[in-house]
């Protein structure tokens, strides 16, 4: 449960008991706490998140920011950035929310590194909507949309954003705070596309801490090529956690906007005028 | 040479996409702009790359011009379609030229030139040959060929070539033309050509906007490619991502730190931004979204013009909260439109929907405009105290704050209290509702000092019957009652949410008339629904052209005699 403290908020939390959603938020207040040791302020920490259970987690840090929509919160989180270039962004999506519906937003983001730091919650159902099978369900899933089970094959989130161009990617479990906090610690302070998959049971319709208690390993190194990061991230009889991969690049940000922090140095009105006379030659 | 005087002319060019014919219009307009004189240019082209039929209008005078003429003074066809589809349109003593290499048959006075013969002696000879329509008009006007040179030498690449080329095709057609040649007074202001695609962001960047984001989607992408190409001599940022909803959710995001944006885009990358319209609504972060009506439904007729999106603007978004919609009669009024509608956006915290179509998107006109005049956006500011992001106050508008803050600063998309976290609570909801709400009276208190319907020609007194419009059809509206000569009051609104009903009480016991772009006659059920006002009859049109004033105006005279 959680206790009150300064970036907790006075909102009500409604998370079922034992959900793998408090472990996340403990792991992230953690993470807030480091970061501030090394010299981030969390007044320059921005959250956004997606619909679901996962993204009540917005109304319970008291963290400034933008509660988005099923889907959106990547798109949201890129537009911040962009917006104000030295603020941190943290994007909380849900396995539905960020493979399903938003998912091209995540490609993208990966495609062109954009400087943010996603968090998926991923419990292998829509929670919030009663447990319907996620894009990352196992065949066979049966929820109330697939009574007779699902037909169709899992994606593997890892390999999808590896492949679109993420530069720091992680697998994290919700049970395993002290890992789960340096994981984002790591995924925050990188320079580029972050993406956290977290491993995050659902008590009430996807109950895995049995089988990830049992069956999940963290990885001893960070891969150097993608394609290293794919296999030693890859589930087999055991799922492996950790830091997987990690490039340096240069960002979107700063590419598109070539260093410039257009909230700062937004023209006057005069200045904007004299440029519209000069191109209108009047 | 015997000459006559015109005040108002006009020429045609048409030829395939790929023979220059949309730079011609455009070197056509800014060449009497040179000369002190008014120019309206409409560009017809289809939605591909080569081939098909392209064609521009170009009417000039030396008073203020708001359409292009169906009747034209020099016709220049660079091919066999242009010819037969427009030989007919010549004024009674109009010169038709046509390219006598394509043009099997034609009308014994109408000039044959070999213009792909001449136009082969050099490379690339299909992109030169809207270079002959240059010659042609020099030779009508009775211009020198230095004076056709350094119009070349302006306008074009190539130069030598592209010279050599006009002059031919000029000594060609002077030794043929028989007719009278046509003496064009000079004006005495030298105005500036643009789009209505370069006058929205223009009057956006003058009212603060910092990025623009957008999908392509014609009639829309000229203004992303305008703004795309001042990247940097404006400091601005402007992205293309990967689709609208991604446009739009980026640019609620951006300025939800304090970036002053605006999207763009047509009616269907339009409805899938709506979604995240109500969100703005909802999260009250403020917005410029530009609707660039097509022919609808669905794909409709991507590079032509319709007024059928006027509903779908004011129904923009789920759930019921305060927008502002409003829609530019011409060119002038898209700049000042589009800085006041940052304006208002950001001093009310909502979305505002700048409603227009491609025929004032693309058509170019001489732009008579004072920068001054220009609105500048700001907002609320929070200054001490505790930070509420939905303060409860009497003008339902909030303070702003932007990151980063030791305040924390929280915008919901959910039902949420002053500090910004969600609600259920039956008190709480209804508590933001009515702050929402009253945003939505505080617009029409603002709009009450605001200019919100333009009324022309009002000194024709109260009993000349009234013509209701809005949107680009006003231009043409304008020019057909200037040119049949008919006295009639135009009254438009330029904003339609919250519509200024207020205005419209003056307006009773004439004969009326509505002149719209739409087949089901929206603003004329708009007008009724909001004013009570029943016109005794309307004009319609929706082929995808715009009016063609001739025509117009003598549907006006039936309508109102
Ligand atoms: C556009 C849209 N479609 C559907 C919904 C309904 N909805 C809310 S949450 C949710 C699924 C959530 O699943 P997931 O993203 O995995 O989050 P979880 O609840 O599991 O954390 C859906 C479909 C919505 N809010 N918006
Ligand atoms: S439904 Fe599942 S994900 Fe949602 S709060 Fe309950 S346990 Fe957590
Ligand atoms: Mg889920």
């Amino acid at each position: 449960m959680s206790v009150r403290d300064e970036l907790t908020t006075y909102e009500e939390n409604t998370w079922c008991p034992g959900c793998g959603n408090f472990g996340i938020f403990t792991a992230f207040k953690g993470a807030i706490k480091e970061l501030e040791n090394r010299g981030v302020k969390k007044s320059h920490v921005l959250i956004t998140a997606g619909i679901g259970c996962h993204g009540k987690i917005f109304d319970y840090l008291n963290l400034s920011g933008f509660y988005s929509l099923h889907g959106r919160a990547v798109a949201t989180a890129q537009g911040m950035k962009l917006g104000n270039p030295d603020l941190y962004v943290v994007a909380f999506v849900g396995d539905g929310d960020a493979m399903g519906e938003g998912l091209e937003h995540v490609l993208f983001a990966a495609k062109r590194n954009a400087d943010i730091t996603i968090i998926m919650h991923n419990n292998g159902v829509y929670g919030l909507t009663t447990g319907q099978f996620t894009p990352v369900s196992p065949k066979g899933f049966k929820g109330p949309s697939t009574p007779f089970g699902s037909v169709e094959e899992p994606l593997n989130p890892i390999k999808l954003v590896l492949d679109a161009g993420a530069t720091f990617v992680a697998r994290g479990y919700s049970a395993k705070i002290k890992e789960l906090t340096n994981i984002f610690v790591e995924a925050i302070l990188h320079k580029g596309f972050s993406f956290v998959d977290v491993l995050q049971p659902c008590v009430s319709f996807n109950d895995t801490y049995e089988l990830y208690n049992k069956n999940t390993f963290f990885v001893d190194k960070i891969a150097t090529t993608k394609e290293e990061a794919i296999e030693i991230s890859n589930v087999q009889d055991k799922i492996p956690l950790g830091i997987f991969y990690k490039e340096d690049k240069p960002v979107h940000h700063e590419l598109l906007l070539e260093g410039k922090n257009l909230f700062k140095e937004s023209l006057t009105k005069e200045k904007r005028l004299q440029k519209i006379r000069e191109f209108l030659n009047i | 040479m015997d000459s006559s005087k015109k005040d108002i002319f006009t020429i045609l060019v048409g030829g395939s996409a790929g023979n220059g014919v949309k730079k011609i219009g455009a070197v056509l307009s800014s060449f009497f702009s040179n000369m002190g004189r008014y120019a309206f240019e409409m560009e017809d082209y289809q939605s591909l790359i080569k081939g098909g039929h392209n064609f521009c209008v170009v009417s000039t005078s030396t008073e203020p011009i708001f359409s292009h003429y169906e009747k034209k003074d020099v016709i220049v066809a660079l091919d066999e379609r242009s010819y037969n589809k427009h030989k007919d349109e010549a004024n009674k003593n109009g010169v038709v030229v046509y390219n006598s290499d394509l043009v099997k048959e034609a009308e014994q006075n109408h000039i044959g030139i070999p213009l792909t013969t001449f136009g082969r002696k050099y490379p690339n000879p299909e992109l030169r040959l809207g270079i002959s329509a240059l010659s042609v008009l020099f030779g009508v006007l009775g211009l020198s060929k230095d004076e056709l040179a350094n119009l070349i030498k302006e306008n074009f690449r190539d130069v030598e070539n592209n010279i050599s080329f006009a002059n031919e095709v000029y000594d060609y057609f002077v030794s043929h033309f028989k007719g009278e040649r046509i003496q064009l007074d000079k004006g005495n202001k030298r105005m500036p050509v643009v789009s209505g695609n370069e006058a929205i962001p223009l009057g956006a960047y003058a009212g603060g906007l910092d990025m623009f984001f957008a999908y392509p989607m014609t009639p829309a992408s000229t203004i992303l490619h305008f703004l795309a190409a001042h990247t940097r001599d404006f400091e601005i940022g402007v992205m293309h991502p990967e689709n609208e909803i991604a446009v739009i959710n980026m640019a609620i995001g951006a300025a939800s730190v304090g970036l002053k944006t605006m999207v763009a885009s047509s009616g269907g990358g339009f409805a899938l931004m709506e979604e995240a319209l109500s969100l703005a609504g909802m999260t009250e972060t403020p917005i410029l979204a530009v609707l660039s009506s097509r022919p609808g439904p669905s794909t409709g007729v991507p590079t032509y013009t319709e007024q059928g999106d006027l509903y779908f603007a004011l129904n923009q978004g789920h759930g019921e909260f305060p927008k502002i919609v409003a829609s530019p009669g011409t060119h002038e009024e898209a700049f000042y439109l589009a800085s006041e509608l940052l304006s208002l956006a950001w001093e009310f915290q909502t979305v505002s929907i700048l409603l227009t179509e491609k025929h004032l998107s693309e058509s170019r006109k001489t732009f008579e405009i004072d920068l001054d005049k220009a609105s500048f956006a700001d907002y609320f500011k929070h200054t001490d105290g505790e930070y509420l992001r939905y303060k409860l106050t009497d003008s339902g508008v909030s303070p702003l704050l932007f990151p980063p803050s030791q305040s924390v600063i929280k915008f919901s998309s959910y039902e949420h209290d002053e500090y910004g976290l969600s609600t259920e609570d039956p008190e709480m909801i209804t508590k933001m509702h009515d702050k929402r709400f009253r945003k939505y009276n505080s617009i029409i208190e603002k709009f009450k000092n605001l200019k919100t319907v333009n009324i022309y020609n009002s000194h024709l007194g109260d009993n000349a019957p009234i013509i209701y419009t809005y949107g680009s059809t006003t231009m043409s509206v304008l020019e057909a009652l200037k040119f049949g000569k008919i006295e009639a009051r135009v009254v438009q609104p330029i904003y339609l949410e919250p519509f200024p009903s207020w205005e419209f009480k003056q307006f009773s016991g004439v004969k009326s008339c509505v002149i719209e772009q739409s087949v089901m006659g929206s603003f004329e059920k708009l007008l009724k629904e909001k004013t009570g006002i029943e016109v005794n009859s309307h004009i319609r049109k929706y082929d995808g052209r715009p009016f063609e004033v001739e025509s117009l105006a003598k549907a006006i005279k039936e309508a109102l005699s």
